[in-house]
Protein backbone atom coordinates (compact mmCIF):
# COMPACT_ATOMS: atom_id res chain seq x y z
CA UNK A 1 0.00 0.00 0.00
CA UNK A 2 1.25 3.27 -0.48
CA UNK A 3 -0.84 6.29 1.56
CA UNK A 4 0.29 9.89 0.24
CA UNK A 5 -1.96 12.10 2.21
CA UNK A 6 -2.33 15.68 1.38
CA UNK A 7 -3.52 16.47 5.02
CA UNK A 8 -0.99 15.89 8.25
CA UNK A 9 -4.18 14.57 9.98
CA UNK A 10 -4.83 11.78 7.38
CA UNK A 11 -1.47 10.83 7.79
CA UNK A 12 -1.19 10.36 11.56
CA UNK A 13 -4.46 8.45 11.40
CA UNK A 14 -2.72 6.21 8.97
CA UNK A 15 0.26 6.15 10.72
CA UNK A 16 -1.44 5.38 14.51
CA UNK A 17 -4.02 2.45 12.27
CA UNK A 18 -1.78 0.66 9.71
CA UNK A 19 1.58 1.95 10.83
CA UNK A 20 3.93 1.28 7.29
CA UNK A 21 7.31 2.67 6.20
CA UNK A 22 7.11 6.66 6.56
CA UNK A 23 8.94 8.39 3.39
CA UNK A 24 9.58 11.83 2.12
CA UNK A 25 13.02 11.89 -0.26
CA UNK A 26 13.68 7.75 -0.07
CA UNK A 27 17.10 8.51 -0.24
CA UNK A 28 18.07 6.09 2.42
CA UNK A 29 14.65 3.85 2.15
CA UNK A 30 15.24 2.58 -1.33
CA UNK A 31 18.78 1.81 -1.68
CA UNK A 32 18.88 0.24 2.12
CA UNK A 33 15.79 -1.96 1.25
CA UNK A 34 17.38 -5.51 0.47
CA UNK A 35 17.13 -7.33 -2.56
CA UNK A 36 13.27 -8.70 -2.13
CA UNK A 37 12.73 -7.19 0.92
CA UNK A 38 11.29 -3.55 0.09
CA UNK A 39 8.75 -2.38 2.49
CA UNK A 40 5.02 -3.14 0.95
CA UNK A 41 3.21 -0.22 3.22
CA UNK A 42 4.58 3.06 2.50
CA UNK A 43 3.24 6.76 4.13
CA UNK A 44 5.08 9.41 2.27
CA UNK A 45 4.94 12.65 3.37
CA UNK A 46 6.02 14.94 0.60
CA UNK A 47 2.18 15.65 -0.19
CA UNK A 48 1.01 17.47 2.75
CA UNK A 49 0.73 20.86 2.75
CA UNK A 50 2.67 23.18 5.37
CA UNK A 51 4.79 20.41 6.27
CA UNK A 52 8.13 21.36 3.73
CA UNK A 53 9.87 24.51 3.54
CA UNK A 54 11.93 26.86 5.90
CA UNK A 55 10.40 29.68 7.78
CA UNK A 56 10.94 31.62 10.03
CA UNK A 57 9.39 32.89 13.67
CA UNK A 58 9.83 34.61 16.82
CA UNK A 59 11.38 31.92 18.66
CA UNK A 60 12.61 29.58 15.77
CA UNK A 61 13.24 28.65 12.93
CA UNK A 62 11.39 25.84 11.63
CA UNK A 63 13.01 23.28 9.08
CA UNK A 64 9.78 21.20 8.24
CA UNK A 65 9.55 17.88 8.00
CA UNK A 66 9.72 17.59 3.63
CA UNK A 67 12.28 20.20 3.23
CA UNK A 68 15.09 19.00 1.62
CA UNK A 69 19.59 19.83 1.64
CA UNK A 70 18.11 21.73 -1.80
CA UNK A 71 15.75 23.53 0.27
CA UNK A 72 18.75 24.69 2.78
CA UNK A 73 21.20 25.46 0.43
CA UNK A 74 18.74 27.71 -1.45
CA UNK A 75 17.22 29.38 1.57
CA UNK A 76 18.59 33.06 3.45
CA UNK A 77 19.71 31.86 6.91
CA UNK A 78 21.75 33.09 9.73
CA UNK A 79 25.70 32.96 8.93
CA UNK A 80 25.29 30.12 12.20
CA UNK A 81 23.40 28.21 9.45
CA UNK A 82 26.65 28.16 7.40
CA UNK A 83 28.24 24.73 8.63
CA UNK A 84 24.36 23.28 7.62
CA UNK A 85 24.37 24.66 4.23
CA UNK A 86 28.58 22.85 3.73
CA UNK A 87 26.97 19.56 5.29
CA UNK A 88 24.11 19.84 3.01
CA UNK A 89 26.10 20.44 -0.27
CA UNK A 90 28.39 17.54 1.10
CA UNK A 91 25.67 15.08 1.14
CA UNK A 92 25.38 12.31 -0.88
CA UNK A 93 24.93 14.92 -4.67
CA UNK A 94 23.00 17.47 -6.47
CA UNK A 95 19.98 14.60 -7.15
CA UNK A 96 20.44 12.85 -3.54
CA UNK A 97 19.67 17.25 -2.42
CA UNK A 98 16.77 17.32 -4.18
CA UNK A 99 14.98 14.55 -2.85
CA UNK A 100 16.33 13.76 0.57
CA UNK A 101 15.38 15.80 3.61
CA UNK A 102 17.19 16.93 7.00
CA UNK A 103 14.17 15.08 9.11
CA UNK A 104 15.01 12.10 7.22
CA UNK A 105 18.59 12.16 7.79
CA UNK A 106 17.97 12.53 11.91
CA UNK A 107 15.12 9.85 11.60
CA UNK A 108 17.71 7.23 10.16
CA UNK A 109 20.26 7.94 13.08
CA UNK A 110 23.26 7.02 11.20
CA UNK A 111 26.16 8.06 13.40
CA UNK A 112 27.92 9.40 10.11
CA UNK A 113 24.63 11.59 9.45
CA UNK A 114 25.86 14.73 8.33
CA UNK A 115 23.01 16.85 9.21
CA UNK A 116 23.47 16.22 12.89
CA UNK A 117 26.91 17.84 14.10
CA UNK A 118 25.80 20.98 12.45
CA UNK A 119 21.97 21.07 14.17
CA UNK A 120 23.48 20.12 17.70
CA UNK A 121 26.00 23.29 17.41
CA UNK A 122 22.68 25.03 16.78
CA UNK A 123 21.10 23.31 19.60
CA UNK A 124 18.12 22.53 17.51
CA UNK A 125 15.04 20.43 18.92
CA UNK A 126 12.60 18.45 16.96
CA UNK A 127 9.02 18.76 17.18
CA UNK A 128 7.32 14.93 17.32
CA UNK A 129 3.75 14.72 16.45
CA UNK A 130 1.20 12.04 17.35
CA UNK A 131 -2.66 11.82 16.63
CA UNK A 132 -3.98 11.51 19.80
CA UNK A 133 -1.36 13.36 21.66
CA UNK A 134 -0.53 16.27 19.67
CA UNK A 135 3.14 17.44 19.08
CA UNK A 136 6.06 17.08 21.98
CA UNK A 137 8.97 19.01 21.73
CA UNK A 138 12.39 17.30 22.03
CA UNK A 139 16.16 18.59 22.26
CA UNK A 140 17.99 16.66 19.05
CA UNK A 141 20.94 16.10 21.69
CA UNK A 142 18.10 13.45 24.02
CA UNK A 143 16.07 12.89 20.38
CA UNK A 144 18.97 10.17 18.32
CA UNK A 145 19.97 7.51 21.34
CA UNK A 146 22.07 5.43 19.61
CA UNK A 147 23.33 3.65 16.39
CA UNK A 148 20.34 3.86 14.12
CA UNK A 149 18.10 4.54 17.34
CA UNK A 150 15.64 7.89 18.35
CA UNK A 151 12.61 8.27 20.74
CA UNK A 152 10.25 8.47 18.05
CA UNK A 153 7.38 6.55 18.77
CA UNK A 154 5.88 4.53 16.48
CA UNK A 155 2.86 6.94 16.20
CA UNK A 156 4.88 9.70 16.11
CA UNK A 157 6.13 11.65 12.94
CA UNK A 158 9.07 14.23 13.33
CA UNK A 159 6.82 17.35 11.46
CA UNK A 160 9.95 19.70 12.16
CA UNK A 161 13.39 20.92 13.19
CA UNK A 162 13.37 24.04 15.25
CA UNK A 163 16.03 26.24 15.49
CA UNK A 164 16.28 29.01 18.17
CA UNK A 165 17.60 32.05 16.47
CA UNK A 166 21.29 32.24 16.79
CA UNK A 167 23.45 34.23 18.01
CA UNK A 168 23.80 36.85 14.64
CA UNK A 169 27.63 37.59 15.67
CA UNK A 170 28.01 33.49 15.69
CA UNK A 171 29.65 32.42 11.59
CA UNK A 172 29.99 28.47 11.20
CA UNK A 173 31.70 26.05 9.28
CA UNK A 174 31.43 22.02 8.45
CA UNK A 175 34.69 19.91 7.76
CA UNK A 176 34.17 16.37 6.31
CA UNK A 177 36.88 13.67 5.66
CA UNK A 178 36.04 10.86 3.74
CA UNK A 179 38.02 8.68 1.79
CA UNK A 180 37.33 10.81 -1.56
CA UNK A 181 35.43 13.97 -2.24
CA UNK A 182 32.14 13.47 -2.84
CA UNK A 183 29.38 10.42 -2.29
CA UNK A 184 31.07 8.94 0.84
CA UNK A 185 30.25 8.26 4.24
CA UNK A 186 31.82 10.56 6.89
CA UNK A 187 34.97 9.25 8.58
CA UNK A 188 34.91 12.12 10.95
CA UNK A 189 33.17 14.89 10.51
CA UNK A 190 33.56 18.68 12.59
CA UNK A 191 30.79 21.75 12.80
CA UNK A 192 31.84 24.64 14.66
CA UNK A 193 29.83 27.77 15.48
CA UNK A 194 32.70 30.57 16.55
CA UNK A 195 32.20 34.55 17.66
CA UNK A 196 34.73 36.79 18.55
CA UNK A 197 35.30 40.04 20.84
CA UNK A 198 36.64 43.47 19.34
CA UNK A 199 40.20 42.10 20.10
CA UNK A 200 39.71 39.11 17.86
CA UNK A 201 39.86 36.52 20.79
CA UNK A 202 37.01 34.27 20.83
CA UNK A 203 33.71 34.79 22.98
CA UNK A 204 31.39 32.01 22.30
CA UNK A 205 32.38 28.61 20.73
CA UNK A 206 30.31 25.65 19.87
CA UNK A 207 31.70 22.34 18.74
CA UNK A 208 30.25 18.87 17.82
CA UNK A 209 31.49 16.21 16.00
CA UNK A 210 29.96 13.44 13.93
CA UNK A 211 30.89 9.58 13.06
CA UNK A 212 33.35 9.37 16.13
CA UNK A 213 30.96 7.60 18.84
CA UNK A 214 27.54 6.16 18.19
CA UNK A 215 25.60 9.38 18.31
CA UNK A 216 27.02 12.85 17.51
CA UNK A 217 28.23 15.05 20.48
CA UNK A 218 28.70 18.58 21.71
CA UNK A 219 32.45 18.86 23.48
CA UNK A 220 32.02 21.00 26.11
CA UNK A 221 35.51 20.98 27.26
CA UNK A 222 36.74 21.91 24.22
CA UNK A 223 34.16 24.43 23.66
CA UNK A 224 35.23 26.35 26.91
CA UNK A 225 39.08 25.85 26.26
CA UNK A 226 38.85 27.95 22.86
CA UNK A 227 37.10 30.88 24.74
CA UNK A 228 39.76 33.72 25.19
CA UNK A 229 41.93 31.61 22.31
CA UNK A 230 42.84 33.74 18.90
CA UNK A 231 41.62 31.87 16.44
CA UNK A 232 44.70 31.66 13.98
CA UNK A 233 46.51 30.40 16.82
CA UNK A 234 44.19 28.20 17.57
CA UNK A 235 45.15 25.03 19.79
CA UNK A 236 43.04 21.77 20.47
CA UNK A 237 44.02 19.79 23.56
CA UNK A 238 43.79 16.30 22.08
CA UNK A 239 43.06 15.24 25.81
CA UNK A 240 39.45 16.94 25.51
CA UNK A 241 38.12 14.66 23.14
CA UNK A 242 37.29 11.71 26.02
CA UNK A 243 33.65 11.34 25.33
CA UNK A 244 34.96 10.25 21.76
CA UNK A 245 34.53 6.60 21.10
CA UNK A 246 34.99 5.93 17.45
CA UNK A 247 35.19 2.32 15.43
CA UNK A 248 37.94 0.85 13.74
CA UNK A 249 36.60 -0.14 10.00
CA UNK A 250 37.59 0.14 7.09
CA UNK A 251 36.70 3.57 6.43
CA UNK A 252 39.29 4.30 9.37
CA UNK A 253 41.30 3.28 12.19
CA UNK A 254 40.22 4.79 16.00
CA UNK A 255 43.62 6.03 16.26
CA UNK A 256 43.43 7.60 12.79
CA UNK A 257 40.00 9.40 13.51
CA UNK A 258 41.07 10.56 16.67
CA UNK A 259 43.82 12.26 15.20
CA UNK A 260 41.56 13.39 12.45
CA UNK A 261 39.42 15.44 14.71
CA UNK A 262 42.00 17.65 16.39
CA UNK A 263 43.21 18.81 12.85
CA UNK A 264 39.45 19.37 11.54
CA UNK A 265 38.55 21.26 14.71
CA UNK A 266 41.22 23.87 13.82
CA UNK A 267 40.41 23.96 10.70
CA UNK A 268 36.72 24.34 11.57
CA UNK A 269 36.84 27.16 13.83
CA UNK A 270 39.33 28.97 11.80
CA UNK A 271 37.08 29.11 9.05
CA UNK A 272 33.94 29.95 11.45
CA UNK A 273 35.86 33.06 12.43
CA UNK A 274 36.10 34.11 8.53
CA UNK A 275 40.12 32.86 8.21
CA UNK B 1 -1.73 -1.82 -7.32
CA UNK B 2 -1.89 1.68 -7.51
CA UNK B 3 -2.59 4.07 -11.09
CA UNK B 4 -0.22 6.50 -11.65
CA UNK B 5 -0.24 8.80 -14.37
CA UNK B 6 2.00 11.22 -15.40
CA UNK B 7 3.81 13.22 -18.13
CA UNK B 8 6.66 11.92 -19.82
CA UNK B 9 9.02 13.49 -22.59
CA UNK B 10 5.40 15.85 -23.23
CA UNK B 11 2.47 12.59 -23.51
CA UNK B 12 0.52 11.58 -20.93
CA UNK B 13 0.91 8.60 -19.63
CA UNK B 14 -1.33 5.77 -16.97
CA UNK B 15 -0.50 2.66 -16.11
CA UNK B 16 -1.20 0.22 -12.99
CA UNK B 17 1.89 -0.44 -10.79
CA UNK B 18 2.54 -2.39 -8.24
CA UNK B 19 3.45 0.27 -5.33
CA UNK B 20 7.06 -0.96 -4.70
CA UNK B 21 7.97 -0.22 -8.34
CA UNK B 22 10.60 1.77 -8.68
CA UNK B 23 10.28 4.70 -11.25
CA UNK B 24 13.50 3.93 -13.47
CA UNK B 25 11.82 0.18 -13.82
CA UNK B 26 8.35 1.71 -13.96
CA UNK B 27 9.96 3.92 -17.05
CA UNK B 28 12.35 1.07 -18.30
CA UNK B 29 9.73 -2.04 -18.53
CA UNK B 30 6.60 -0.58 -18.65
CA UNK B 31 7.03 2.40 -21.18
CA UNK B 32 10.31 0.71 -22.79
CA UNK B 33 11.91 4.42 -22.89
CA UNK B 34 15.39 1.97 -21.95
CA UNK B 35 17.66 5.62 -22.67
CA UNK B 36 17.54 5.55 -18.94
CA UNK B 37 20.19 2.73 -17.42
CA UNK B 38 20.26 1.36 -14.04
CA UNK B 39 24.22 1.09 -13.23
CA UNK B 40 24.22 0.71 -8.74
CA UNK B 41 20.56 0.24 -7.80
CA UNK B 42 21.73 2.38 -4.80
CA UNK B 43 21.72 6.14 -5.92
CA UNK B 44 25.67 6.32 -6.37
CA UNK B 45 26.48 6.04 -10.14
CA UNK B 46 23.68 8.51 -11.78
CA UNK B 47 23.07 6.16 -14.95
CA UNK B 48 19.17 6.87 -14.20
CA UNK B 49 19.02 10.75 -14.03
CA UNK B 50 15.87 12.21 -15.02
CA UNK B 51 14.41 15.24 -14.32
CA UNK B 52 10.99 15.23 -12.62
CA UNK B 53 9.27 18.74 -12.62
CA UNK B 54 12.36 20.35 -13.73
CA UNK B 55 14.86 18.77 -11.55
CA UNK B 56 17.84 15.96 -11.54
CA UNK B 57 16.55 13.18 -9.68
CA UNK B 58 17.79 9.19 -9.76
CA UNK B 59 14.92 7.30 -10.77
CA UNK B 60 16.38 3.96 -8.87
CA UNK B 61 15.24 6.30 -5.55
CA UNK B 62 12.00 7.45 -6.24
CA UNK B 63 9.04 4.92 -6.54
CA UNK B 64 6.80 5.32 -9.70
CA UNK B 65 3.90 6.49 -7.23
CA UNK B 66 5.80 9.43 -5.64
CA UNK B 67 6.03 10.50 -9.82
CA UNK B 68 2.19 10.64 -9.75
CA UNK B 69 1.36 14.15 -11.58
CA UNK B 70 4.88 14.62 -12.44
CA UNK B 71 5.98 16.24 -15.47
CA UNK B 72 9.38 13.38 -16.60
CA UNK B 73 11.91 14.01 -18.83
CA UNK B 74 14.38 11.57 -19.92
CA UNK B 75 16.90 11.19 -22.54
CA UNK B 76 14.41 10.03 -25.49
CA UNK B 77 12.78 13.65 -24.39
CA UNK B 78 15.37 16.12 -24.51
CA UNK B 79 16.36 15.92 -28.55
CA UNK B 80 13.56 18.31 -30.19
CA UNK B 81 13.69 17.26 -33.92
CA UNK B 82 17.56 18.00 -34.26
CA UNK B 83 20.22 16.67 -31.15
CA UNK B 84 19.90 19.15 -27.79
CA UNK B 85 23.21 20.64 -27.83
CA UNK B 86 24.06 18.65 -24.80
CA UNK B 87 23.96 15.46 -27.34
CA UNK B 88 25.52 17.40 -29.89
CA UNK B 89 28.55 18.62 -28.02
CA UNK B 90 29.33 15.07 -26.31
CA UNK B 91 28.69 13.85 -30.45
CA UNK B 92 31.74 16.85 -30.90
CA UNK B 93 33.69 16.21 -28.12
CA UNK B 94 33.91 12.43 -27.43
CA UNK B 95 32.36 12.48 -24.35
CA UNK B 96 31.58 9.08 -24.17
CA UNK B 97 33.91 5.70 -24.32
CA UNK B 98 31.52 2.79 -23.40
CA UNK B 99 28.55 4.76 -23.61
CA UNK B 100 26.78 3.11 -20.17
CA UNK B 101 26.37 6.70 -18.29
CA UNK B 102 26.19 8.86 -20.88
CA UNK B 103 22.48 9.58 -20.25
CA UNK B 104 22.83 10.21 -16.91
CA UNK B 105 25.76 12.51 -17.52
CA UNK B 106 23.28 13.96 -20.33
CA UNK B 107 20.86 14.83 -18.41
CA UNK B 108 22.72 16.20 -15.33
CA UNK B 109 24.77 18.01 -17.74
CA UNK B 110 21.47 20.00 -19.05
CA UNK B 111 20.25 20.25 -15.31
CA UNK B 112 23.66 21.71 -14.02
CA UNK B 113 23.83 24.19 -16.98
CA UNK B 114 20.08 25.55 -16.70
CA UNK B 115 20.54 26.07 -12.90
CA UNK B 116 23.71 28.24 -13.29
CA UNK B 117 21.92 29.87 -16.29
CA UNK B 118 19.29 30.70 -14.00
CA UNK B 119 20.99 31.85 -11.02
CA UNK B 120 23.28 34.49 -13.74
CA UNK B 121 26.15 31.91 -12.18
CA UNK B 122 29.56 30.95 -14.39
CA UNK B 123 30.08 27.10 -15.47
CA UNK B 124 33.14 26.82 -15.17
CA UNK B 125 35.07 23.61 -15.69
CA UNK B 126 35.66 23.09 -11.73
CA UNK B 127 32.42 23.97 -11.18
CA UNK B 128 31.32 21.15 -13.94
CA UNK B 129 33.64 18.76 -12.00
CA UNK B 130 32.00 19.38 -8.19
CA UNK B 131 28.52 18.95 -10.48
CA UNK B 132 29.21 15.86 -11.99
CA UNK B 133 29.80 14.12 -8.21
CA UNK B 134 26.74 12.37 -8.54
CA UNK B 135 27.65 11.11 -11.95
CA UNK B 136 30.53 8.30 -12.01
CA UNK B 137 31.80 7.04 -15.19
CA UNK B 138 33.33 3.19 -15.31
CA UNK B 139 35.90 4.04 -18.20
CA UNK B 140 37.37 7.08 -16.06
CA UNK B 141 36.46 9.23 -19.28
CA UNK B 142 35.91 12.61 -17.26
CA UNK B 143 37.81 15.14 -19.17
CA UNK B 144 35.60 14.74 -22.60
CA UNK B 145 33.00 14.23 -20.59
CA UNK B 146 33.62 17.79 -19.06
CA UNK B 147 34.37 19.35 -22.03
CA UNK B 148 31.11 18.54 -23.43
CA UNK B 149 29.52 20.04 -20.93
CA UNK B 150 31.77 23.07 -21.16
CA UNK B 151 30.74 23.45 -25.12
CA UNK B 152 26.88 22.96 -24.23
CA UNK B 153 27.03 25.29 -21.75
CA UNK B 154 28.23 27.84 -24.27
CA UNK B 155 25.58 26.91 -26.46
CA UNK B 156 22.39 26.60 -24.54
Amino acid sequence: MYHAPTELNDALRTLSEEGGQVVAGGTDVYPSAKQGKMPTHFLDLTRISGLGGISHHQDSIRIGATATWTDVIKSDLPAAFDALKQAAREVGSVQIQNSGTIAGNLCNASPAADGVPPLLALDASVELTSMTRGSRRCPLSEFITGVRQTTLLPDELLTAILVPPPPVEMGSAFEKLGSRRYLVISISMTAAMVSCDDTGKIEQARIAIGACSPVALRMPLLEASLIGQTPKDVTIDPDLFASLTPIDDVRGSTEFRLDVVVEQCARAVKRAANL
Amino acid sequence: MTTVSMTVNGKAVSADVEDRTLLVDYIREHLRLTGTHVGCDTSQCGACVVHVDGKAMKACTMLAVTADGADVTTIEGVANGDLHPMQKAFNDNHGLQCGFCTPGMIMSGIDMVNRYKADGKTLDETAIRHELEGNICRCTGYHNIVKSIQQAAGEM
